[in-house]
């Protein structure tokens, strides 16, 4: 459990608020680069961190995220004519470029220099890896670039797909950490679903059911281990990644892709999944790429705004036949829509001061832990957060098996941290 | 919390009891974090040190049989810190073991040991706890007892 007050500071992300001013270090994921596919091409509304804002890309490629509404009478920019270098706004003709400024006001004599007294607030956005990144914090912070592995590969070694999840930040990166559900909730798809089946280590997992689990404090979140029983005298390691505030990577199955999330908050009671999946070592195959874009894996089925097919209003499409015959545990089908269904049922921000957590949830523990602890030495003393430095981000998940007695840390001391071009430690 | 919408048609009625929490530190350091972490003032958690076989210490040096005070017990935490001295994490575990009472296993100091004494301590708690924890700061344990009601 939390109390109020804590479950209100980490579930709070808008502007002034302590876990929003934390979130505003991080380059995070806020459009696919698909988004804006070329340039002059229509605007794109982006809320994050409880802000409405509008993405365009100018005459020149140049990418643009500033506040919504026009200053002159408060229209939304959605509407606005993306040409020569700024976004006009169809009411008045006030018009922007990328940074927010104001370069032409119709009605006021070009030499009054009124435009410059104009000015959206606006985030820098920059695409790396097939997504556009903002950064919402001040300017004299600024990061540098991400250097998450995915999105340092060629683009033909990653996918990325995005979702909307109806629910708090929090209770959806909670679910990516939350290693004890896999044996319940996912246990229909581990032999059936194409980006995880036929994996020496699902015979691991499915000759152990009863995993023991180890957390381990890295320099910038936590590991979680899973590990089981393996030949004699060793264990078969699964080596999850948290990195703060939201980056998950999950352990990795044989020869398929490693895949992974950012949970990033769109407001308080809503969140984007980001899901991506790569391979450092090879090209993905058209079979691979196939089945992510038809819902498999940790990928979903979405509509054109990024909101799954299945969703709250039609119950997830619940299969009530496919839950009795064991095919899906939940009913509802696809590992990503079994997550999201059940943590949008908790309520748009789940009340953690009524939970009644057992010792197996020591990774959402000690992630809350470690999350409360930074923002307070961030509010505090001004200390960087973890997973702002690179070096925190060049990391990865494993699955290995090593001897009983050695700590999974120093075992697989090399497979955690980005090789390049290697594939991954994987069973 | 959740909007006033959500939360308005929540039953607010207790949909838990207590769950009785044995505290035990296994070896000196373990002792004095668990010394330091009962006076927080616990509601639900009860605190030792290891005595002689069989037996567990109270923090006022008054001792009760292992076997009794696990089965009182709805979860063991064992706190050691890394210097292979773990020993008793066995015949704690075995106890709980047999009583069907979970473990969960803080290792406390462990970011500063070196990889043969976390080896040594991991190979004495290991086969004993249902969670083990590596924690850089001692803090983390009453977090998660506040985490888990106690």
């Amino acid at each position: 459990m939390l109390r109020k007050e804590q479950n209100d500071q980490l579930t709070q992300t808008g502007p002034g608020t302590p876990m929003g001013d934390m979130f505003r270090c991080y380059w995070i994921p806020a459009l696919l680069a698909a988004e804006l596919p070329a340039n002059d091409c229509p605007p794109v509304r982006v809320k994050l961190l409880s802000e409405r804002l509008i993405a365009f890309r100018d005459t020149n490629g140049r990418h643009g995220l500033m506040d919504e509404f026009c200053a002159h009478r408060g229209v939304s920019l959605w509407f606005g004519r993306n040409e020569e270098c700024g976004l006009r706004c169809p009411y008045h003709g006030w018009k922007y470029d990328v940074t927010g400024q104001c370069i032409d006001v119709p009605s006021e004599p070009t030499e009054s220099g009124f435009s410059q007294k104009i000015k959206l607030k606006s985030y820098p956005l920059v695409e790396r890896g097939g997504v556009l990144w903002a950064y919402m914090g001040p300017a004299d912070r600024q990061p540098a670039l991400p250097e998450w592995e995915f999105a340092t590969v060629p683009a033909s070694q990653s996918y990325m797909s995005k979702r909307l999840q109806e629910a708090n930040w929090l209770q959806a990166m909670e679910g990516g950490i939350d290693s004890s559900h896999v044996s319940w909730l996912h246990r229909g798809d581990l032999n059936s679903d194409p980006l995880f089946k036929g994996a020496k280590g699902n015979q691991y997992n499915l000759s152990d059911a009863r995993p023991v689990f180890e957390v381990v404090e890295s320099p910038g979140g936590l590991y979680i281990g899973a590990r089981r029983n393996a030949e004699e005298g060793k264990y078969y390691w699964r080596i999850t990644q948290y990195v703060m505030p939201s980056f998950t990577m999950i352990a990795p199955r044989g020869t398929h892709t490693v895949h992974g999330h950012f949970w990033i908050p769109i407001d308080d009671e809503q969140c984007w999944a980001w899901s991506f999946d790569y391979r450092p070592d090879r090209e993905l195959t058209a079979a691979e790429v196939s089945a992510m874009r038809d819902g498999k894996g940790i990928h979903v089925k979405v509509d054109g705004s990024y909101r799954p097919l299945a969703n709250k209003d039609n119950d997830y499409l619940i299969d009530r036949v496919a839950q009795k015959l064991g095919k899906t545990f939940s009913g509802v089908e696809g590992i990503g829509m079994q997550d999201a269904s059940l943590q949008e049922s908790m309520g748009p921000i789940v009340d953690r001061t009524r939970e009644n957590l057992v010792s197996t949830d020591n990774g959402i523990i000690m992630a809350r832990h470690r999350l409360l602890r930074a923002v307070k030495a961030f509010r505090e003393k001004g200390a960087l957060p973890p997973g702002i430095d690179v070096a925190h981000q060049r990391v990865r998940s494993a699955a290995i098996v090593l001897p009983a007695d050695q700590p999974f840390t120093e075992g697989a001391k090399d497979a955690l941290v980005v090789q390049a071009a290697v594939a991954h430690a994987s069973v | 919390m959740s909007s006033a919408a959500e939360a308005r048609f929540r039953l607010q009625a207790p949909n838990s009891r207590p769950r009785a929490i044995t505290v035990i530190g296994l070896d000196a350091g373990g002792a004095e974090a668990v010394r330091r972490l009962a006076a927080g003032g616990w509601s639900h958690a009860t605190f030792f040190t290891v005595a002689a076989p069989g037996q567990l210490e109270r923090l006022d040096g008054s001792t009760i049989g292992l076997d009794e005070q696990v089965r009182a017990a709805d979860l063991a935490v064992m706190v050691t810190s890394a210097e292979g001295r773990s020993q008793a994490a066995a015949e704690i575990g075995r106890v709980c073991s047999d009583r069907r009472v979970n473990t969960t296993t803080l290792i406390v100091g462990a970011i500063d040991a070196s990889d043969e004494m976390l080896s040594r301590t991991l190979a004495q708690v290991r086969p004993w706890s249902l969670m083990l924890v590596l924690a850089a700061d001692e803090q983390y344990i009453t977090d998660m007892m506040t985490a888990l009601r106690a």
